[in-house]
């Protein structure tokens, strides 16, 4: 793998000959604001901030592929984001809703994240980075990382076109995973990329066996009325759907008169079942979602983020959509080259899951 | 006394099945049985679909969640599509949803089969088979719910 060794202040030369060398027409970077981190994307390299405070920050907000779903012109925008943000960005290429050869997709060590709200309530004791020490010590101090980032098994800079990891104290590593991070590393003079080994599988094998734990330790929803209690302040606002980088549906189906029955349809409805709970189609919506995303799920956690009434639904999209995904021997966004399960077919398979 | 009264109310029960079969296999098994005058519970309400890849699991999870007790999905065998390749994919979707469903504990509500146009014996023994095993689980959960 060619990689070059860096400090984490080099990385804004990095950007910035990025957007100089006219690799990408654009960046989406997080960025300071005030106590927290979001994102923001530059087309002018005078405008790349310093990153290093706001990189590595366990911060999440909203999913960056969220943000560019259905990028589908030819200028390129390079996505500078946690894993799980570059999982769903591939994924979304292969859902046809971004064009491969315009996005360069960067991804940055994540020790797990906040919710930006926890973050910037706590920005000073939190700090720029934390390891898994600094985790347990403010979960101690009742401030804990995200469900999501919790129960996460692949929270390491290895996927997409460039990986930035995390070294020791202010080094840094950054890799070029495909060719074409490759070749944006080295339009950039000041870089001289060399071969770069490196294993991390025991930091893999360690961070996936603490998150399986997390995992099966969660509460879990294993019938229908323990998915309506779960269910139970759900207001149908469809946040989740909103947020969510893998929904994509330019017209969902529940906002059309099917699906978001109104006056007459409404009433209609209510007459064939006598009594129904409104807004309609709660869990319709939820579980049709959890089919639709079954795939695709990269366990961002952004729907949980956006549930206005705090329904934990991590542990609902995820932990389900995992087993839908082990049936098929996917990992959504491991690979933009290996076709969605959905669109391929073994002759002989399945067979022992049909009935 | 007693074993009466069970099964006056296991009589009592008849169960709700939606059924979605394929039109040029299990819709034409399901005539032939009637042509050949089998005889198989008329529990069922079959909803005839062109091919097995327009199961949207959508129907599945609507009529589930309207209090259908059952649910049976039927397609031409694997390899015999009548466009090739339909039943490959409502394979992998049917098994999606059935790993859902399973989660809830609706699976075994939820069941699929390969019948043929010229199966029409099959067809009625399956009819039988699945709604015995529906009236043993009994009224779905869902059934008579505000949802």
């Amino acid at each position: 793998m060619k990689g070059v060794e860096l400090k984490s202040g080099d990385l804004e030369g990095l950007f910035k000959g990025l957007l100089d060398k006219k690799v990408v027409d654009s960046l989406i970077l997080p960025h300071r604001v005030g106590n927290n981190v979001a994102h923001m994307m530059v087309t002018d390299k005078d405008k790349v901030e310093p990153p290093v405070p706001a990189i590595f920050a366990p911060s999440f907000s909203v999913n960056a592929a969220n943000v560019v779903k259905g990028w589908l012109i030819k200028e390129k925008i390079g996505i500078v984001a946690k894993p799980c943000e570059i999982r769903a960005a591939i994924e979304l290429i292969k859902l046809k809703q971004m064009d491969k050869e315009s996005v360069l997709l960067i991804s940055v060590d994540c020790p797990g994240a906040f919710t930006n709200q926890d973050y910037a309530d706590h920005a000073e004791e939190i700090g720029d980075w934390v390891d898994s020490a600094k985790i347990e010590e403010l979960k101690g101090k009742g401030i804990a990382i995200r469900e999501a980032c919790e129960i996460c098994d692949k929270r390491l800079a290895d996927v997409g076109d460039i990986g930035i990891v995390r070294r020791d104290g202010d080094n840094v590593v950054v890799v070029g995973i495909t060719d074409m991070g490759v070749e944006a590393l080295s339009a950039i003079e000041d870089i001289s990329l060399e071969d770069k080994d490196i294993d991390r599988s025991g930091e893999i094998e360690k961070i996936a066996s603490e998150a399986k734990k997390k995992k099966d330790a969660l509460p879990e929803i294993s019938s229908v009325e323990a998915l309506e209690e779960f269910l139970r302040d759900c207001i149908v606002c469809k946040n989740c759907r909103d947020m969510c980088p893998v929904c994509y549906c330019k017209e969902c189906f529940f906002d059309q008169p099917l699906g978001n029955p109104v006056g007459g349809d409404l009433l209609n409805i209510a007459e064939l079942r006598g009594a129904i709970a409104v807004p309609a189609n709660q869990l319709m919506y939820h579980l049709t979602r959890v089919y639709h995303v079954s795939t695709t799920c990269v366990g961002c956690g952004a729907c949980e983020d956006a549930c206005p009434k705090d329904i934990p639904l991590t542990r609902l999209y995820p932990v389900i959509t995992k087993k839908v995904q082990e049936i098929f021997e996917y990992v959504p966004g491991k690979d933009v080259e290996e076709p969605l399960p959905f669109t391929v077919y073994e002759e002989e398979e399945l067979e022992d899951k049909l009935r | 006394m007693g074993e009466e009264t069970t099964k006056k109310e296991e009589e009592e029960f008849e169960p709700k099945i939606v059924g979605f079969t394929c039109n040029w296999c299990t819709y034409a098994a399901a005539d032939l049985a009637g042509t050949s005058r089998k005889k198989y519970p008329p529990n069922s309400r079959i909803i005839r679909l062109m091919c097995s890849a327009r199961l949207d699991p959508m129907f599945v999870l609507k009529a589930l969640l309207n209090g259908a007790d059952g649910v049976f999905f039927s397609g031409c065998h694997p390899g015999e599509c009548h466009y090739i390749k339909g039943n490959y994919y409502a394979r992998r979707r049917i098994a999606a949803i059935r790993t859902i469903l399973k989660q809830l504990g609706l699976d075994n509500r939820f069941k699929s089969y390969w019948i043929s146009a010229s199966e029409g014996e099959k067809f009625a023994n399956t009819m039988k088979g699945l709604t015995e095993e529906i009236k043993e689980l009994g009224p779905s959960p869902l059934r008579g719910k505000v949802l």
